[in-house]
């Protein structure tokens, strides 16, 4: 048994190791290291690095991206509960129907959806010409190349991954409960808030991570609807590795944004996944 | 139960949030003009795109490099959750768990570095095998995901009478666990194709010169400007994507 | 057991089914710098197949060609570059044998002050960066100091370098394009933060297209992008800043990594004949090196001030130097520090 099943992980073994632990083991050491003149690392260990990222520019970038993510996870998931319900609630018939409609934009490219959002944003997009010919504004709205713009396609790109945990967890409900509330005389309002919601912290916390984690590490869509000018980490880093060619500071911003993410998902699930097991 | 009212507005208002935009785009890859006024309906953007040799070299790299991660991933991946099953190993769940929760530039850049590194030792450049390494490397944890989701509704009896049987493990995998796990892995392997397929964060990163991908044009496209013949690539992506899901649905169901 | 073996020979017959018989060359370039028929052209004089890429940036090429195994074999930084990429070695020296073409150079190019015996690179196309602008705009931009207006407000771009964005800062407050100076520098890097505010983003030629539709009212760009622009719509007009402005030379070089020297010299040699320089210079607006190709280029062309600019606008202009190696950590770490304000 144990020849069959060393054989079998041995493959996810070989590529976790060299592809995963290597590299962030090279990361880990590069963050530690100084810049050459002009790229490339090189020799003089220093934690200079790190102490960059105290730097109140950093600082800065590093809370922005945090309001933004924040901002971006609570908006999804308000959208995504009700709309958990609604599809938790229809009849069976139509909930793979109602499924799949939220799932579908989630399998087409991310690329695609966000650039849906310029073609509608920009000052020569729809949703300008359409107010410039109703003659509602004169000059076009900067709508898109802002944080406003950022934290919409960083919704829009999300949604799914949080309306399927909570689905999910709706779903298992036990409508006896519900039922049992309703007998004793509370709205639907109040079951609502005082048995729904608390059966559903779990999947509020999954879904929440979910969402939470991704937006604040996202290149793409800051990228894009921000105009390369609401910086966020996932750029900042990008800029170190590609043009900037400072791979040791990169290095250390994101080591600091992984152990972000990692107490995130220590803190938040820890609980969950003792329940779960 | 009884929906209400405000519950089903509500669910239409978000349903037209996430399908609007993408079908105005769609709409628009037909509009005969370059701006946002209708000027009456036209295949030019698309036959723009079809004689397009940049671009239908970058959808051939793509297609490549999914098919061969997709194949790869899934096997290994499958492989692996099944002996994940039989006794699970902390530090490798825990460290495919952790690939999954790393943003995808740390990802990307740790293997840019990587290869960098042991490239320069090898004397080998970033091409569409770097691409395809990558590729699998992230998409491992995804099909474990999956695979490990269907695996927990399986029976361990069945196997263990199998053995009892008198077959060996590994028949006891092929022909008794391996065929009722094919609609996971069937999800798994779209799963993987669909990341793969998408990738740009990454993919970016680790591409060599030959490796350009239809992300990369994309990207490239969308960043220089107003682009209909970006709308066309959309709307062929949104409706390809679309029908293989449905298909894939309509196959679990059969 | 059989079965893996087909499968891995299967996948290694599938990542070799990208490589075909011909010689291929794989060419980094700027975006708009080749005319549609050059590279065509080459193929077919040549009988190769030239994987043609473009860039919009020093940084973006340099973030590629650093590692020393990027995969091109034929890049083209801007002349201050040049000696930075010598001393990393990722430069392969010239054979000016294979170069007879290099008689061609206008005389003032042909001892750039980077690269004096042209040992690594061959000079391409020269450019001046001055301010592009919208005729309604009211004043007109005259200096680098009127980017600095309130009135731009999220209509104005700088380009998306650091030499340029930098160096107009520092002729804004009267210092040389070229400075060292870690206290100019600084005011200069200030200077730039307060301009962020303004701009809608940092773009090179990305912003052609947006200045034609009307959506940018001033930009920090190149003459020949701007001529380009102009060509494309009739309210735009370009203007070199009374306080000084730079001039920068594209130079096509060899990558020492490149396993196909011969034929990147064929390449080179091809660009600088005259009618091929002269094609490229009249289709895509740039100003050519290429001193026998300037007869050759259209009277419209030649007088035009934009591309060529008279001897007493030029007598503004200064080159870019390649600054020592402290100096230039210090830009870097400047300029990272504007993009992430």
């Amino acid at each position: 048994m144990n020849r069959l099943r060393a054989l079998f992980l041995a493959p996810s073994v070989g590529f976790t190791v060299i592809l995963f632990l290597i590299p962030l083991s090279i990361i880990i050491g590069y963050s530690f290291q100084t810049r050459g003149v002009y790229g490339g690392v090189t020799a003089p260990w220093t934690l200079e690095n790190y102490q960059r990222l105290f730097d109140p520019l950093y600082g800065l970038i590093l809370w922005r991206s945090l309001v933004m993510a924040l901002l971006a996870t609570a908006l999804c998931l308000l959208i995504a509960f009700p709309l958990a319900l609604f599809i938790a609630r229809a009849e069976a018939k139509w909930k793979s129907v109602y499924l799949y409609l939220v799932i579908l934009p989630f399998w087409t490219s991310f690329l695609v959806r966000t650039y849906a959002w310029m073609f509608l944003l920009r000052d020569t997009g729809l949703i300008n010409s359409l107010l410039l010919s109703m003659g509602l504004i004169r000059e076009p709205l900067p709508l898109l190349y802002n944080e406003t713009a950022v934290v919409v396609g960083l919704v829009y790109g999300f949604l799914p991954f949080a309306v399927l945990p909570l689905f999910s967890n709706l779903e298992r409900l036990d409508k006896n409960l519900l039922e049992a509330a309703a007998d004793l005389g509370a709205t639907p309002w109040e079951t609502l808030r005082h048995v729904v919601l608390p059966m559903c912290a779990p999947g509020l916390r999954a879904a929440g991570v979910l969402v939470f984690i991704p937006c604040l590490g996202s290149y793409l869509t800051p990228d894009l609807l921000g105009g390369g000018k609401s910086i966020m980490i996932g750029n900042l880093i990008q800029n170190q590795f590609t043009t900037a060619r400072d791979w040791p500071f990169g290095a250390a911003i994101s080591l600091a944004l992984m152990a972000l993410v990692m107490i995130l998902m220590v803190t938040v699930l820890r609980q969950d996944a003792e329940d779960s097991l | 139960m009884k929906q209400s009212r405000f519950l089903a507005v509500f669910a239409a208002l978000v349903y037209a949030f996430l399908h609007v935009p993408l079908l105005i785009l769609c709409a628009f890859s037909f509009n005969r003009s370059k701006f946002t006024i209708w000027e009456g309906f036209s295949l030019d953007w698309y036959r723009a795109m079809f004689s397009d040799r940049q671009l239908g070299e970058a959808t051939w790299n793509s297609l490549v490099i999914a098919a061969a991660s997709t194949i790869l991933a899934t096997a290994i991946g499958t492989l692996c959750a099944y002996g994940l099953w039989k006794r699970g190993s902390k530090w490798l769940s825990g460290s495919l768990y952790l690939s999954l929760v790393t943003p995808e530039i740390v990802t990307g850049i740790s293997l840019l570095a990587f290869f960098q590194w042991g490239f320069r030792y090898l004397h080998l450049q970033l091409g569409m095998h770097t691409v395809i390494l990558a590729h699998v490397a992230f998409s491992i944890a995804y099909v474990l995901l999956v695979v490990m989701a269907r695996l927990r509704t399986a029976e361990p009896a069945l196997e263990e009478a199998a053995l009892d049987l008198g077959a060996n493990e590994w028949q006891a995998f092929r022909l008794v666990t391996l065929p009722m796990l094919k609609p996971g892995i069937a999800a798994a392997a779209l799963l993987a194709f669909t990341v793969s397929f998408d990738d740009y964060v990454i993919t970016s990163l680790v591409a060599g010169v030959d490796s350009e991908t239809l992300p990369m044009v994309l990207y490239a496209m969308a960043r220089r400007g107003a682009n209909p013949v970006v709308s066309a690539i959309s709307t062929v992506i949104f409706v390809g994507f679309g029908a293989l899901i449905l298909l894939s649905e309509r196959m679990q169901k059969a | 057991m059989r079965n893996r073996r087909d499968i891995l020979v299967g996948m290694v017959g599938l990542a070799g089914c990208g490589q075909t018989r011909e010689r291929r060359l794989n060419v980094f370039n700027w975006s708009a710098y080749v005319a549609p028929e050059t590279v065509p052209n080459f193929e077919k004089q040549f009988g190769v197949r030239v994987r043609y890429s473009i860039y919009e940036s020093n940084e973006e090429m340099l973030a590629r060609v650093f590692s020393g195994n990027s995969g091109w074999d034929v890049v083209f930084p801007t002349h201050y570059i040049v000696p930075p990429m010598r001393d990393q070695n990722l430069l392969a020296e010239l054979d000016h044998q294979r170069l007879p073409n290099l008689r061609h150079l206008e005389p003032a190019f042909r001892e750039p002050v980077s690269d004096p015996g042209l040992q690594h690179s061959v000079p391409y196309m020269w450019n001046a960066t001055g301010i592009l602008y919208n005729k309604k705009v009211q004043p007109a931009p005259k200096r680098w100091a009127d980017l600095w207006e309130p009135h731009w407000r999220g209509h104005l771009t700088m380009l998306d370098d650091p030499a340029e964005v930098l160096g107009a800062a520092l002729r804004k407050l009267g210092h040389s394009l070229n400075s060292r100076d870690p206290q100019e520098l600084l005011a200069a890097q200030q200077e730039a933060v307060k301009q962020k505010s303004l701009l809608r983003a940092y773009l090179n030629t990305e912003v052609r297209d947006q200045a034609v539709a009307g959506d940018i009212l001033g930009a920090q760009i190149w003459s020949t992008t701007a001529q380009q622009a102009i060509d494309a719509s009739p309210d735009l007009a370009f203007v070199y800043p009374e306080d000084g402005f730079p001039l920068s030379l594209d130079c096509a070089v060899i990558l020492q990594e490149s396993q196909r020297p011969e034929l990147a010299h064929e390449f080179l040699n091809y660009l600088l004949e005259p009618p091929v320089s002269a094609r490229i210079a009249e289709t895509m607006r740039t100003a050519t090196a290429n001193g026998a190709a300037r007869p050759l280029l259209s009277a419209a062309t030649q007088n035009n001030a934009t591309l060529y600019p008279p001897p007493e606008v030029m007598a503004r202009a200064e080159w870019f130097a390649t600054v020592t190696p402290e100096a230039q950590r210090l830009r870097d770490r400047l300029w990272t520090e504007i993009k992430s304000a």
